[in-house]
């Protein structure tokens, strides 16, 4: 084993030289590691390389770091020069080895902007610091840089250029990016509970990247549907559903002129996982894919119906998960300002919607009946849409005709209705614990804002 | 299918009296027995680092036993053209450690150390035009640098030079419906940026802009039967999470609407009783971090033997007497 300076120099430069060399050889390595070994055994490179695995044999690390450390401190103090191929080399280790060093990720800043490394490598280099470091935050707000770097070459370009061409290969080029960091959040997410650095970085990508996009919030909505289900503690996986269903509702109950709402299921590959499970299907679709007719208050009406609906499927099937109750919390009191601002109640009271287009509900009031098991039936047969004391206006009233369930789901006398069944027929404490909690949370915080 | 609730238990033998002497002499040792792969892992926070060894010392009456020549000088070399302070020296200056740097100095009552004007400039030019602040010149925006900002030019006597009410507005745009905070608009509430928050809207005398019942709810809501106290729902209780919800809590005039024995309990369960020092949790390796948070936590728990704790700054009273700065609190 190394011991002496002059042996640990040989033996670092040619661990730098070992790890830079497996990227170029290997461009596809996905993950990093380290490989618990306390000694140097035989006489071999500590980097080791398996089917796009790279790592690090435990010995050397002790050597390794402060080495390049210290190395990059004195070129940063300005004692000691480095080309720029060696700062490339010597900032990969140390990241790899340590990510949160923050003045290593400036210096490759410094490199990107003046043109010596390609952005696209450090989106490439976070990604793999974050598959051993999924919260590292400097490795995140790296990669928030990066992205803004690149958005501003962007719209560089497009200032510069009036082709068609170029400015749809650029709005590719942007789509690839955004799919790329949702699919590096998610693989932090699995990797790291409630990791709030990913999903906070997930909700920054939608909100610089595709703001008003309406069909990416959508798919977003779409794929981590199962992610969450399969997650019902993360919180922040749910905060990032609460997130993207506010966005898409303030979009969506915008005025029509500003984006359309039919640009949003024009695709049909995210229907089937946006349909709630438990809905039978007539018709094999839900009114929801008819929305390319614009019908934007129906998909305000069936996003808030499916959230509650996945909500309450999560909350009887796993019983006692604060982060349940708390996604209940928020997805009611989204419901419940949505519906002052845009169902306005004349009386003051909670509003009744009735369901009219009856005829279309198919299935779907049965599910809603047996949510609240003693929902009052009459709530969803044919009649005029009311809201207790004011009429919804008459396009709106068009609008509506196919028929919404969800009013009859989300009053506040259901939610109790809700709260009461769990804590009827509910054994465990916590989940009684959590219910009361919500139902206290209703009585005071929803009672008196209505 | 139920789940399990994310807790520990503390056991009975768990330590219950505060160990002072032992904490000031792990605080009064650490860093001379480190090696040297320890230190440059950690040396990216070393100005922080010395700030919760410094602030911990001064709250146990300890503080003479740390070298304060030597840390004066370190600070000194941190200083960078542009008046910013970084975490060591050749590192690159932060807003974070720029905080570190000035709450030494206001310990040590040193601050003609550095050149305080040029770290009003470095901390004006971070503001955005929408009001928040970066981090550093590379733009990073979190409502903690809104907060290292405020803090740092209030123990400066400095607030003016900023917009203190697009500073405010940025923050109040990070309110979640539950009353919390998160570190851009959008984003989860979390109980370190609640901190941040409460403690921001406290040093620019706009707390009434908090719901603090609905918020008080929330903070409360992350005691657990351990009496420890975790900073989103479903993750583990902490030493750390203990302080910044309980510090928010006092910060809102909501302390007693916690169970305070329980939460001194757990807290106590967290120390070390051999090396000194707290862990992030029962049986688990203590660090300085954690043994500022648990000794201030019981100091905001009325611990008489430790000095009275700042909620805002987390510094002693008697150092903010003596800056002449006293944050709000709602009562």
């Amino acid at each position: 084993m190394a011991e002496s300076k002059e042996e640990v120099e040989v033996l670092v430069q040619r661990v730098v030289k070992d790890i830079s060399s497996a990227f170029k050889r290997h461009p596809n390595i996905d993950e990093i590691g380290l490989i618990q070994c306390p000694e140097a055994r035989y006489n071999r490179s500590p980097i080791v390389l398996v089917e796009n695995k790279l790592g690090v044999e435990s010995w050397c690390v002790k050597f390794l770091l402060p080495y390049v450390h210290n190395k990059l401190l004195f070129y940063r103090q300005r004692k000691h020069w480095l080309d720029s191929e060696a700062l490339v080399d010597i900032t990969c280790t140390l990241l790899l080895l340590n990510p949160d060093f923050t003045t290593a990720w400036n210096v490759r800043k410094e490199l990107v902007q003046c043109g010596v490394l390609n952005p696209e490598r450090d989106l490439y280099l976070s990604k793999l610091a974050l598959t051993k470091f999924p919260k590292s935050p400097e490795t995140w707000i790296h990669r928030r840089w990066v992205l803004q770097h690149i958005l501003h070459q962007f719209s560089a370009v497009v200032h510069k250029t009036q082709q068609q061409v170029e400015a749809e290969l650029l709005s590719n080029h942007r789509d690839r990016l955004i799919h790329q960091e949702m699919k590096v959040c998610s693989d932090a997410a699995c990797r790291y509970p409630s990791n709030y650095n990913a999903w906070s970085h997930r909700i920054w990508v939608l909100q610089h990247m595709a703001m008003g996009n309406i069909k990416v919030f959508h798919d977003e909505l779409s794929s981590v549907h199962l992610w969450v289900s399969m997650h019902v503690s993360d919180h922040s996986g749910f905060h990032y559903r609460q997130f993207l269903l506010k966005e898409l509702i303030t979009e969506l109950s915008q005025s029509p002129s500003s984006a359309s709402a039919s640009t949003i299921f024009c695709s049909s590959q995210h229907q089937s996982s946006i349909v709630p499970r438990s809905i039978p299907q007539a018709n094999g679709e839900l009114p929801l894919a008819d929305s390319a007719s614009g019908d934007r208050l129906t998909t305000v009406l069936e996003l808030f119906y499916q959230e509650t609906e996945l909500c309450s499927d999560l909350i009887q099937s796993f019983p006692g998960h604060e982060t349940l109750w708390s996604h209940r919390r928020h997805v009611y009191y989204l419901w419940h300002q949505w519906k002052k601002d845009h169902l306005p109640c004349s009386d003051g009271r909670e509003s009744k919607l009735k369901l009219l287009g009856a005829s279309d509900l198919g299935g779907i009031k049965q599910t809603c009946v047996s949510q609240g098991e003693s929902v009052e039936r009459n709530r969803h047969v044919s009649g005029p849409m009311e809201v207790d004391g004011a009429s919804l206006p008459d396009h709106d009233s068009k609008r509506l005709r196919r028929g919404i369930l969800l009013p009859c789901l989300l009053t506040l006398q259901n939610e109790h209705i809700f709260v009461n069944s769990i804590l009827n027929s509910c054994s465990n404490p916590e989940q009684k614990n959590f219910a009361l909690a919500y139902k206290n949370w209703l009585d005071t915080v929803i009672s008196v804002q209505i | 299918m139920s789940a399990q609730l994310k807790d520990v238990i503390i056991k009975p033998d768990a330590s219950s009296s505060l160990l002072l002497d032992k904490h000031a002499d792990y605080i009064a040792a650490y860093g001379s027995k480190k090696d040297d792969y320890e230190y440059t892992l950690s040396e990216y926070l070393r100005m922080s680092g010395i700030y919760w060894g410094l602030t911990v010392m001064d709250l146990m009456g300890q503080l003479q036993r740390m070298n304060q020549q030597e840390i004066i000088d370190f600070i000194k070399a941190c200083q960078h053209e542009c008046g910013g302070i970084s975490a060591s020296i050749g590192h690159d200056p932060h807003l974070l450690y720029t905080l570190s740097a000035v709450q030494i100095l206001c310990l040590y009552d040193s601050l003609d150390a550095i050149d305080v004007d040029k770290v009003v400039v470095y901390v004006k030019g971070l503001q955005q035009e929408d009001g928040s602040f970066a981090g550093d010149k590379w733009g990073e925006i979190d409502t903690r640098f809104s907060f290292c900002a405020v803090a740092t030019l209030a123990l400066l006597g400095k607030m003016d030079a900023i917009n203190v009410d697009k500073a405010v507005e940025f923050v109040l745009s990070c309110m979640n419906f539950d009353g919390g905070f998160g570190c851009r608009p959008g984003s989860e509430s979390h109980a370190g940026q609640i901190y941040c928050c409460t403690g921001f809207l406290s040093l620019t005398g706009q707390l009434h802009q908090l719901n603090a019942d609905l918020l008080g709810w929330w903070l409360c809501e992350r005691q657990l039967p351990s009496g420890g106290l975790n900073g989103r729902p479903e993750k583990l209780p902490d030493v750390c999470y203990s302080w910044w919800v309980l510090a928010s809590l006092k910060i809102i005039g909501r302390i007693h609407w916690i169970d305070k024995a329980k939460l001194r309990r757990f807290i106590l369960a967290c120390q070390d009783e051999e090396t000194g020092g707290f862990a992030d949790r029962p049986g688990d390796m203590v660090d300085p971090f954690h043994t500022l948070f648990g000794v201030a936590g019981l100091s905001l728990l009325g611990d008489e033997q430790i000095k009275p704790v700042n909620p805002v700054l987390c510094m002693p009273e008697d150092v903010l007497q003596r800056v002449g700065l006293q944050p709000d609190l709602l009562s």
